[in-house]
């Protein structure tokens, strides 16, 4: 079990460490990305109640809220294949990192979903009426009056959901993805020294959750500045 | 690869024989979460004097780093530390008799009382200050009116939260199977690797953790609507 405890240690990890902090944003960015749009997309299928797809998303939000991120990591993992296969496509030898992605990027999606179609809830009917008036369609009253709205609304539940997914992605390196983690985990194997590695880590993860935090809180002063006091939202 | 249907039953089986020790991972620390949490919350609304600087400081760490941060730090912190006190006091305890699943409880039970401590601290803010007045008023004592007035109507109006944190540490006490604990994700991994049916096993697991969580949301929307009876709102 590990040799003995040396405090030292745990500076002299960080450097190597947070060079693999890069890969782990990038699963982070670009499971965001692909979230924002599965999750605008669905949210606004459920709003629209467009029957079938209605029902099916329902039924994806059920699923991801329902099982652990992990499960579903092993799920694309092992189930992503076996059905491309079905059409012919062989991905077993694709880059871990993607499977991570997706999954990532399908969790979010789900998560995102909810929150957007609370907030697209919460503009206020008006907003629409005001839009018609002056002679919008449906689709420009939705996309360029309602939407812009929603997501100043939706903006601290999903910068908390992002926080929420970087803490996640530390679970990636249990399908073999070289992020902070998978790094860790090496670096254990090498020098046995696991209690040094995971404080150095978690040293990082807090350093990287706490700017996140101020950036969005940052961010979110900037987009509410046109609001005035007593009604603007901030989580 | 193709997808053996009737090994998702079979592995289905196997896999919920270990829902006890899902079950004792998630209770367990939630109830001792409970009680840090409360403590925490408490201790932060009143500013007690240099406790609510520690309070302010675990809450900010745990909710700032991946849970399986604390699990790995206390599996591996742990043990040292118990190993080096027992040398100093000649206690004679050896770390490797202590079963690895107390660590696990003890990082969760960490961790939900700091998610835990920031629902009872939205909750109990949002009960009307008024309300502590008038308890105030009918002569009961700060503590009278926090435990008769105050807390129960900020458990009630937090269950959809507590709802939420009980589905988030189901869902977190998959991670207990990375220290090799033999929890529901634990078992569908070793299912899966001695059948070599790795979908088919995971797929049962989500099943079966699906299932849980729609019960469970479910038991909460009747308990919520026991537990807020009292207050209907602006609708009469």
């Amino acid at each position: 079990m590990g040799k003995a405890f040396d405090p030292s240690l745990i500076v002299d990890f960080i450097p190597t460490l947070i060079y693999y902090l890069g890969v782990t944003l990038q699963i982070l960015t670009a499971s965001v990305l692909l979230g924002m749009v599965i999750g605008i997309a669905a949210a606004i299928l459920r709003v629209f109640r467009i029957p079938v797809l209605n029902q099916f998303v329902i039924l994806y939000i059920s699923f991801i809220r329902g099982t652990p991120i992990l499960i579903q990591l092993f799920l694309v993992f092992y189930g992503l294949p076996a059905i491309l296969l079905f059409i012919n496509i062989d991905i077993s030898r694709m880059d871990a990192l993607y499977f991570v992605i997706i999954t990532y990027a399908l969790s979010n999606g789900a998560h995102f979903a909810e929150i957007f179609r609370g907030a697209i809830k919460a503009v206020d009917y008006g907003q629409t009426e005001a839009a018609y008036s002056v002679g919008m369609n449906n689709s420009q009253s939705f996309f360029r009056i309602v939407l812009p709205q929603s997501i100043r609304i939706a903006f601290p539940n999903i910068a908390n959901s992002i926080i929420g997914s970087l803490k996640d992605s530390s679970l990636a390196f249990t399908i073999g993805v070289m992020d902070m983690m998978g790094r860790g985990e090496t670096l254990i194997a090498a020098t046995a020294h696991a209690l040094e590695v995971y404080l150095s880590l978690a040293v990082i993860y807090y350093a990287v959750v706490l700017l996140f935090e101020k950036i969005f809180r940052l961010y979110e002063n900037r987009i509410n500045r046109h609001q005035s006091v007593d009604v603007s939202v901030t989580g | 690869m193709t997808i053996d249907i009737l090994f998702i039953w079979t592995a289905f089986k196997e896999i919920i024989r270990a829902l006890p020790i899902t079950l004792i991972l998630t209770i367990l620390p939630l109830l001792a979460g409970f009680i840090i949490g409360l403590a925490v919350a408490l201790i932060r609304i009143n500013k007690v004097k240099f406790l609510s600087g520690i309070a302010n400081g675990y809450v900010s760490f745990f909710r700032g780093t991946p849970i399986i941060m604390h699990i790995m730090l206390i599996y591996f912190g742990f043990p040292l530390l118990i190993d080096q006190i027992s040398k100093k006091f000649d206690l004679g305890i050896q770390s490797d008799s202590i079963p690895i699943i107390l660590f696990v409880l003890t990082a969760l039970s960490l961790s939900a009382g700091a998610y835990l401590s920031e629902i009872f601290r939205s909750g109990i803010i949002s009960v009307s200050n008024g309300q502590m007045e008038a308890a105030y008023s009918v002569g009961m004592n700060s503590f009278q009116a926090m435990t008769r007035i105050v807390l129960p109507q900020a458990i009630a109006q937090s269950i959809p939260n507590f709802t939420n944190i009980f589905i988030g540490f189901l869902h977190t006490s998959s991670i207990a199977f990375i220290v090799s604990q033999k929890e529901m994700t634990g078992a569908a991994n070793i299912v899966a690797s001695t059948n070599l049916k790795f979908l088919e096993s995971f797929i049962a697991a989500g099943l079966i953790y699906w299932g849980l969580t729609i019960i469970a949301e479910g038991l909460s929307f009747l308990i919520e609507k026991k537990a807020t009876a009292y207050n209907r709102g602006g609708v009469q």
